[in-house]
């Protein structure tokens, strides 16, 4: 019986270690607060308290930005930890938590991305920009005396002249809501000290971020610090960078006890969410449909710290260019710090927000222009050895296929009322590195690498690959768990890249072995890029993901109650390695999609969640299927291409175009039934679209 | 207290405090299969079979196991038909959710051998899949059916 089905799989959650104990956080129950003091004399004697004096040697850490401590000493956001507790059971330890008396001094807070830019804003970060020392980092471009923590821009060709030679120009602000990556397992780290080493058993797709992140923050090498990562139950973008590794290695030194940290539910709301973003286009083209320019501005919540909020706003930026020749581009995207909890990595990382705003916008010029949504995408869609808005000429270019797929799956061109198509163009991790180690043994092979299973498959992957490669079966290619003592290097499990990245270092390594001896094999693969964030300018992906989607809706205009009748996904697969694990990868997607698109949105009040369950947050359950149909694009002899992510950004905008074919102008997600009818009572005021409906 | 029960065929005995749920008390022995996920009965992925009811032992106490019969997926036979389709229609991704809609499952099948859509979507609906199986799920439990 395979583990998973038959519960034998063992997650972070899972381990134990003699002696450990387990940990409880204090949080804020402020957005912004100043700690005044921290008083543990009733906490019992057999807990273990870490405090502000414990981790004030302590400097900063932050994958992209240092500006986070162990312990905040002014909390930026409500559920911010201020204090942590130790002790011989969760229970005891929760307890604990609670009988830490803390002061606080209540700040002004900011909620929203773009009050946080007015001119007298509390600001959240006094001295920003600080890189960090890794691989993580991007080049941040942070404004000095603003909470603007990273500013991205596309310089593209000379917009004022593109707009003067546009006949048509649109414009509209989009906004989308915060988000719960809600993996069903919550976040899980068990820290160990052996004399001044440390190992990490933990839920993480970047053991070696983490790992450096780390080394960094206690000023040890790289290699006394062990990052073992299980198989994690979900994860989305939620396990990534450091989340309680730093907390849960501080308890564990001053215990010198093991420690194990498990969040539950309410706590996973305020660790790691996805940016809210608010979206304006404005788009030119010339009447026959030709698009002439385009200004994309982003504001990007990225919360109480940066986290990769700057490389959200990176791709955020130039995922809302589209897949489109267009001559005259310019984007500016701002990750914003608020008083919200942090906003991080979530499947499709930045993609969904400005391709639901792009695309959107896409449908409104179709209609000032009187022409078919679809036309007017075909005809200005990117084709092979075209130049992107970044520079770079695109290879390999498949959007096309993918759109006229999704289009034909809801037979669009016949009839194309209550029905949406969206295509986007989604990058992968540039720069990045990834490397693979294979031993033989004597039944079979071990494959070393530090790519995080969390339910994608990428163990199935390797066995797949590693034994059409090696000629043996896939049970006799042993995949352990990522370990960084005895993986090979790999940037992270991001970005729907480790098929492709590690699948091509693979080949490399199972090349080495056999011209080696047969018995040890090394490979590694290094894909160079990157952009300039000042312009733009560079190379942002080396491999573009590529997919459409199509929606069919009906909508009732008395409730204002969504419908969603069928949903198609299309995405270039180049060549599918694990049928079934790619068919799962377009299907998760697609439902992440619908709930972001329909109901999924994390709600505050005053920045503190009101929503924080899965009863009031709701996901997508069985009974929420619609009729679900995807392809996976195939060619003779073609690369092969992640798909973890590409069937989610396209579902939101395609199921808002076909609300929009029905005159129905939502610009929010998610597209709740107050939504729909403001946006039908606002076409009864004739504030929009009067020329359009018919 | 000392609670009896059978638990997956055999004659057992919890060690629980009186305000302990179940969900604990069987984690302690060791049955891993029950995963502590929403706390509050809504997501599934600690469903457990208490007298062949599909139940969440996140919201049972584990007093209320005594004398009756408990099953975890550590229990189901090899040859589980409703495993075995699980495996075969590939109905997971990370599967920290499977085990509880597996029993989910087969607490549909003892009810209704033969469930149409409509009834699959309804037997589903108190387990949460973040992975989003259900497509695969729904084709296991017709694998069952049929």
């Amino acid at each position: 019986m395979d583990p998973r089905v038959s519960g034998a799989v063992r997650y972070a959650h899972d381990i134990e270690r003699p002696g450990m104990l387990h940990a409880a956080f204090v949080r804020s129950p402020y957005p912004h607060a100043r700690v005044l003091s921290v008083d543990a004399s009733a906490v019992p004697s057999d807990c273990v308290v870490l405090g502000p004096d414990d981790v004030a040697g302590l400097g900063h850490y932050g994958c992209q930005i240092k500006d986070q401590r162990v312990l905040a000493d002014r909390a930026r956001h409500a559920g911010d930890v201020v204090a942590a507790v130790a002790a011989p059971t969760p229970a005891a330890a929760r307890e604990g938590a609670t009988l830490v008396e803390v002061a606080y001094e209540e700040l002004p807070a900011v909620f929203d991305p773009l009050e946080a830019l007015a001119p007298g804003a509390p600001l959240l970060h006094e001295a920003t920009g600080a890189s960090a020392r890794d691989a993580v980092s991007i080049d941040v471009r942070p404004i000095a005396g603003s909470n603007t923590c990273h500013r991205f821009r596309i310089r593209h060709g000379d917009v004022a002249a593109g707009f003067a030679g546009a006949d048509v120009v649109v414009e509209e602000v989009f906004r989308t809501a915060s988000a719960a990556h809600a993996a069903m397992e919550p976040h899980a780290t068990l820290a160990e000290w052996d004399e001044d080493s440390l190992t990490l058993w933990t839920t993480t797709q970047t053991p070696f971020n983490t790992r450096a992140d780390l080394a960094g923050l206690f000023s040890m090498p790289d290699e006394d610090i062990r990052v073992i990562a299980p198989p994690m139950g979900g994860s989305f973008g939620a396990k990534t960078f450091v989340r309680l590794e730093a907390l849960a290695a501080c308890l564990a030194r001053k215990a010198e006890r093991p420690v194990k940290a498990v969040l539950d539910r309410a706590e996973e709301f305020v660790t790691l969410n996805r940016h809210p973003a608010v979206v304006r286009v404005r788009i030119g083209a010339r009447r026959d449909g030709t698009l002439a320019a385009k200004e994309v501005d982003c504001w990007v919540d990225t919360g109480a710290y940066a986290d990769c909020g700057p490389g959200v706003a990176t791709k955020m930026g130039y995922a809302g260019v589209g897949p489109y020749r267009i001559p005259h581009v310019r984007v500016d995207s701002l990750a914003i710090y608020t008083n919200l909890p942090p906003s991080g990595a979530f499947r499709g990382y930045g993609a969904m927000q400005s391709v639901w705003a792009s695309e959107r916008t896409m449908d409104l010029l179709a209609r000032e222009l009187e022409m078919s949504p679809l036309e007017l995408r075909r005809m200005n869609l990117l084709r092979d050895g075209d130049e992107f808005a970044t520079g770079e000429v695109v290879r390999d270019v498949h959007f096309e296929e993918c759109l006229q797929a999704a289009a034909d799956a809801v037979d669009y061109e016949a009839d194309p009322r209550g029905k949406g198509l969206c295509v986007l163009l989604k990058g992968m991790q540039t720069p990045s590195r990834a490397a693979i180690a294979v031993e033989r043994t004597p039944v079979g092979y071990i494959v070393r690498s530090a790519s995080c299973e969390m339910g994608q498959g990428v163990r199935r992957s390797l066995q797949l690959m590693g034994a059409r490669l090696l000629a043996c079966e896939p049970g006799q290619v042993v995949v352990p768990d990522p370990d960084t003592d005895t993986s090979p290097f790999d940037t992270r499990t991001t970005s729907s890249r480790s098929t492709y990245m590690m699948g091509r270092a693979l080949g490399e390594a199972v090349r080495d072995l056999h011209a080696s001896g047969g018995e040890r094999g090394f490979g590694e693969i290094r894909n160079e890029g990157g952009l300039d964030p000042d312009t733009g300018q560079g190379i942002a992906s080396t491999h573009w993901h590529q997919g459409a989607a199509a929606a069919r809706v009906a909508v009732d205009e008395e409730t204002g109650r969504v419908t969603v009748k069928h949903i198609h996904a299309a995405t270039y697969a180049g060549r599918v390695v694990n049928r079934p694990g790619a068919e799962l990868q377009n299907e998760g997607s697609m439902l992440m999609g619908l709930g972001t698109a329909l109901f999924e949105a994390i709600d505050f009040a005053d920045g503190q969640v009101t929503n924080a369950n899965l009863s009031e947050y709701n996901l997508p359950a069985a009974g929420d299927v619609p009729r679900l149909t995807h392809e996976l694009i195939e060619r003779d002899g073609a690369e092969v291409h992640g798909l973890g992510e590409t069937a989610l950004p396209p579902v939101p905008a395609a199921i808002g175009n076909a609300l929009a074919s029905l005159d129905v102008h939502v610009t929010e997600l998610p597209i709740t039934a107050e939504r729909v009818l403001d946006a039908i009572d606002s076409r009864a005021a004739g504030s929009r679209s009067a020329e359009g409906a018919a | 207290m000392r609670v009896e029960l059978l638990l997956n065929g055999r004659a057992a005995a919890l060690e629980a405090r009186t305000d302990e749920m179940l969900l604990e008390a069987l984690r302690r022995e060791g049955l891993l299969s029950v995963r502590a996920t929403c706390g509050i009965g809504v997501c599934g992925a600690c469903t457990v079979l208490l007298d062949g009811e599909a139940v969440s032992a996140c919201l049972t106490l584990a007093a209320q196991a005594a004398g009756r019969e408990v099953t975890t997926v550590e229990g189901l036979e090899e040859s589980d038909p409703v495993a075995r389709a699980f495996s075969e229609a590939h109905a997971f991704q990370c599967g920290w959710c499977t085990p509880g809609f597996v029993l989910t499952v087969k607490a549909l099948l003892a009810e209704d051998p033969d469930p149409n859509d409509e009834a699959i979507a309804r037997a589903l609906g108190g387990n949460l899949c973040r992975c989003g199986c259900y497509l695969k799920i729904a084709d296991a439990v017709r694998r069952c059916g049929s």
